[in-house]
């Protein structure tokens, strides 16, 4: 089905980009990959014009190390996060949630900018950039700006943009020393599908004690955004990881979720999918078994 | 508001304008009359649409024909130049295809894998064409045929 007609502006700059949006009238929309707008404005729920794109604005779809950070360019697609060396090498619980995301071709198209900036509770790349503690850089009518990501989602499909402002990228720091990471994604419907829930975890353990020294947690899918679940990780902290003290944070975990029911299941039922699935991943992430903690099975 | 367009189409250059809302497939199936690439769903998640650009598989009914200018873009129609890939070949010959509507989708994107994968197992065949839904044949012969053409080719 075609689109609703829309003129497009391409601009060369972030500035130039910034500029456009702020020009235009209350209608434009700023499209990265297209994956999330264009079936919206197929489906049309909503009707942009114009409709600005960001694959020539040069320097935006960056991989590169500044100052022992990673720094990714908003339009690094999915898949290049999957791939890249960079990436894989030191930050692989990031490369391994950008694997997860749909399927090849949607990966090819959809870009870590616009996965952010959609805000979708659901997505697989949130929960791992919230473990990871990066930082979201965006450009607008008040000039540059970093959020921590924690605070980058702010409500159901909601960020803190200022108006008018674009995601231009994120940095993510180093990893702690020893940490071991994984994601699982639990899709009961079918391999492609969006994660009815998702959990990623960053796990720091004394080599001498094995006791916990960090954890981080993260949910998708299991509140009005993608969260960390804090309580869950203090009740790790100084603890060995037994079998109780993971049934504890997977508890807690649940607890903190704030999940919706829908077509994909129940508030009831995402909330024991986030008991099960954290408690399976942080005994994954104990035993050092890479393939539980990365792929959800039905 | 119309754009002048200048690819590479299945490995010739390719001039031609078009409405600037247009998807690739919008492009391929209207403007260029290659009605191999299918319309199926809209949103991305079928797979009868995968074309690949500059070799890798994309949406065509979700990527704008904008993105187009200077890149390389194979359809099904120019995969083989005329003859049979050996994917299309296996695929009949394995009894892959049943209507057909899905198949272009899923050769080029079983191409892209065994580009990149030359000895995948049934599980990647499996996650690589994740993305491309089958209502007819229920997949076994899909995979069987991709496997049939990455064992030929190591001979």
């Amino acid at each position: 089905m075609r689109l609703r007609a829309f003129d497009l502006i391409q601009p060369d700059t972030v500035a130039d980009a910034v500029d456009a949006l702020a020009r235009a009238s209350t209608g434009a929309r700023v499209m990265a990959g297209g994956t999330a707008l264009v079936p919206m404005i197929r489906l049309g729920l909503i009707r942009p014009d114009p409709v600005i794109t960001l694959h020539r604005v040069s320097g935006l779809a960056e991989i590169k190390i500044e100052e022992s950070a990673l720094r990714l360019g908003a339009m690094v697609t999915v898949a290049d996060l999957e791939r890249a060396p960079l990436v894989r090498g030191g930050w692989s619980l990031l490369a391994r949630a950008a694997g997860r995301v749909a399927t090849p071709a949607i990966r090819n198209s959809a870009t870590l900018g616009g996965n952010l900036g959609y805000a979708e509770a659901a997505s697989d790349i949130a929960p791992a950039l919230l473990c990871l503690d990066a930082t979201i850089e965006s450009a607008g009518p008040a000039g540059e700006r970093a959020l921590p990501i924690a605070r980058f989602f702010t409500g159901f499909y909601e960020t803190a943009l200022e108006p008018g402002a674009i995601v231009t990228g994120v940095r993510v720091p180093p990893v702690p020393n020893g940490a071991v990471g994984g994601y699982v994604k639990f899709c009961p419907r079918s391999a492609e599908d969006k994660p009815l829930i998702g959990v990623a975890a960053l796990v720091v353990r004394d080599p001498d004690s094995g006791r916990c020294r960090e954890a981080r947690i993260a949910l998708a899918g299991a509140a009005p955004m993608a969260i960390r679940v804090g309580r869950a990780e203090g009740t790790l902290r100084g603890e060995p990881l037994s079998d109780g003290a993971i049934r504890a944070a997977a508890d807690a975990a649940a607890g903190e979720a704030d999940p919706l029911s829908d077509l994909m299941g129940t508030a009831r039922y995402r909330r024991e999918m986030v008991r099960v699935w954290t408690r399976r991943l942080l005994a994954a992430l104990r035993d050092g078994d890479p393939a539980s903690s990365s792929r959800a099975t039905r | 508001m119309n754009l002048t367009l200048e690819f590479t189409l299945n490995d010739r250059s390719c001039r031609v304008d078009a409405p600037a809302h247009f998807t690739v497939l919008d492009l391929v199936r209207d403007t260029l009359a290659l009605t191999g690439t299918k319309d199926g769903c809209g949103e991305g998640v079928c797979g009868a649409c995968t074309v690949l650009l500059d070799g890798r598989p994309i949406r065509a009914c979700l990527v704008l024909a904008a993105r187009l200018g200077g890149r390389r873009l194979v359809t099904i129609e120019g995969i083989a130049g005329g003859e049979l890939d050996p994917l299309q070949e296996a695929f009949a010959r394995v009894g892959a295809v049943q209507c057909g509507f899905c198949t272009p989708g899923m050769i080029l994107s079983a191409r892209a894998l065994l580009e990149e994968e030359p000895a995948p197992s049934a599980e990647d065949v499996r996650e690589a064409l994740a993305g491309n839904l089958c209502r007819c044949t229920g997949y076994v012969k899909i995979v069987e045929a991709v496997l049939v053409v990455a064992q030929g080719r190591r001979g």
